[in-house]
């Protein structure tokens, strides 16, 4: 079922201890701590995975796809983001990796750079097309389009309708291997391998198709170990992948998941990428301003960096970034897809969302607008009380949340510690 | 409970020349609209209207009050600025027209669209003007006034 609230971020509670670190660092101020133990507003949450880096004592896990999961297909697919190239030394090629996934268990492993070079030549076309709205937002980050869908759900219709390169991947392969392997379709699963705990929530409760195309995400920390083993135990096979290489790669594709990868291929169009959370928060309530419309088109990804700096990859993001920049130099800067064949999927919608972002309902004070504006008084009344400390003892992570509370009903002014003090 | 407790008034000051802060004003009004449930039009106008206005003080003036009155069918902001004032109205509403110095232009900011592009959003909008003074504007949203920004 299709579920807006799902999500893959949750609270162990037997590890957590209610100390205020996750929830002094949620950009939406989702978190609330009830009864010593911290809690998510499922309307609130984005699944941007803040409260999971900070969490001190590793009570914040996300529900990603474990590899007994995959018992349940005859034929096993791995797609992995191409973040997985940067995990390793400088003499591990990305043949040898896609060879490692192979012996670790996947039937067959394919490379998401070219796919990523031929969203990025749809998008140029989509961009060619379409002069209006400005700026687009491309959707390859979940949390984006989650984030817009709940606060800033008037740029909506400016979300770029292009679906990203894992389940265009995704969609060709379901498409093509069931014929060619004589295999029935459901006994087929892709899986995208990724650092990042929201793709699993874009597939379990897509918000632009019908259903997703893949039918799993599994962490890259999660594989990891088992990767590193297979490429140690097989020195032969590195040096067959390094003097065959059997995958061309994209280099255009291959730094998809740097900040700026996205649009680095556009040739005619202009774009801005930003990364990390606050900092995309912040340009999206600029565009909702009616700022940076002589922009062609924003990427925005909520990790620092970009994918590369996901919370479940292995390696820290700054040696990652720096190794995937040398294969995209590497690749070189020649096209891998033929403009031809994009265009043809592109007009025959292929590469389209199978329906356009829609808000998910907002959080009103009231749906009555008169008792809206009332408790919004009383709001401001209860916050000029308050010692505005943002200390986070009462639960809420600071004191205009806490009126905010208190209004809706879910608090109460006592839960201050400042207030009787003062008082005694 | 009467029809006159069915306003929520808050004001939001704006300082001259804070181009770091420029924006949180008319963020905060956004946020509050948005809990009063006014539909993402309605917002989103007011939220470009209330933008333009605050970067118009962060730009040109000395400081200035933004007042915001909500009613369940309008929302109504007075930016009422402390400046230089403009000479020539009408001018200054022409869509292009800008007296931001290279500077600015070059941050991004004065590509002279600012006041055609708060009277594009708004469904009444007024504005005075006394040089030397300063300039108020007085701009009307309905909730059910058109449909587009």
């Amino acid at each position: 079922m299709k579920n807006p609230n799902h999500h893959a971020i949750h609270i162990t509670k037997d590890k957590c201890i209610g100390c205020v670190h996750c929830m002094s660092a949620c950009p939406t101020r989702a978190i609330r701590i009830s009864g010593g133990k911290a809690r998510i507003i499922d309307q609130l949450c984005i699944d941007c995975a803040e409260c999971l880096r900070v969490c001190p004592h590793e009570a914040v896990h996300s529900h990603t796809t474990s590899f007994a999961a995959l018992e349940a297909f005859d034929y096993k697919v791995a797609i992995p983001s191409t973040v997985i190239y940067g995990q390793f030394g400088p003499t591990v090629v990305p043949n040898e990796i896609l060879s490692a996934l192979r012996r670790v268990g996947f039937d067959e492993v394919y490379d998401l750079s070219s796919i990523c070079e031929l969203n990025c030549a749809a998008t140029e076309e989509y961009l060619n097309e379409h002069p209006s709205p400005r700026p687009y937002i491309t959707s390859t980050c979940p949390v984006v389009v989650r984030i817009i869908q709940r606060r800033y759900p008037s740029l909506c219709a400016q979300i770029l309708p292009i679906e990203p390169p894992r389940e265009i991947a995704a969609k060709i392969l379901r498409t093509i291997l069931p014929k060619a392997l004589g295999i029935p379709a459901e006994k087929i699963g892709i899986i995208h391998i990724t650092p990042c705990p929201a793709k699993i929530v874009s597939i379990n409760s897509p918000a632009t198709l019908a259903k997703s195309y893949l039918d799993g995400a599994m962490s890259i920390s999660d594989i990891f170990p088992q990767i590193l083993k297979a490429l140690r135990k097989s020195e032969e096979d590195a040096l067959m992948r390094h003097l065959f290489p059997e995958t061309l790669f994209s280099g255009i594709g291959m730094g998809w998941p740097l900040s700026g990868g996205e649009t680095r291929g556009l040739k005619s169009h202009r774009a801005v990428a930003v990364s990390g959370i606050r900092d995309t928060m912040r340009v999206l309530d600029e565009v909702e301003g009616g700022l940076l419309q002589d922009i062609d088109l924003l990427e925005c990804t909520v990790c620092p960096d970009g994918c590369v700096g996901g919370p479940l990859g292995v390696e820290n993001r700054f040696l990652a970034k720096s190794r995937v920049l040398e294969l995209v130099s590497a690749a070189g800067e020649h096209a891998v897809v033929d403009q031809k064949d994009v265009s043809r999927l592109y007009h025959r919608n292929f590469l389209s969302f199978d329906h356009p972002v829609t808000p998910v309902e907002s959080r009103p004070l009231d749906a009555d607008p008169g008792e809206a504006i009332r408790k919004a008084q009383r709001r401001e009344a209860i916050f000029a009380g308050l010692p505005m400390k943002d200390c986070g003892i009462c639960g809420a992570p600071d004191c205009r949340t806490l009126a905010d509370d208190i209004v809706r009903g879910y608090a109460r002014l006592e839960d201050c510690p400042f207030l009787g003090k003062e008082k005694r | 409970m009467s029809a006159a407790d069915d306003v929520f008034r808050q004001d939001f000051p704006v300082k001259g020349g804070d181009f770091a802060k420029a924006g949180t004003a008319a963020c905060r009004i956004k946020e509050l609209l948005k809990d009063l449930g006014l539909d993402s039009w309605t917002v989103r106008r007011a939220a470009i209207v209330a933008y333009e206005a605050e970067m118009n003080v962060v730009m040109y003036a000395w400081e200035a009050r933004i007042d915001l009155s909500v009613t369940p069918g309008s929302v109504r902001l007075v930016v009422d600025d402390r400046g230089p004032g403009i000479p020539d109205i009408e001018l200054a509403m022409t869509e292009g027209y800008t007296t931001a110095t290279a500077e600015m232009r070059e941050l991004g900011f004065g590509a002279g669209m600012g006041l055609p592009n708060i009277r594009k959003n708004a469904d009444d909008f007024r504005i005075e003007s006394e040089v030397g003074r300063g300039t108020r504007l007085d701009i009307t949203i309905r909730t059910n006034g058109r449909r587009t920004p």
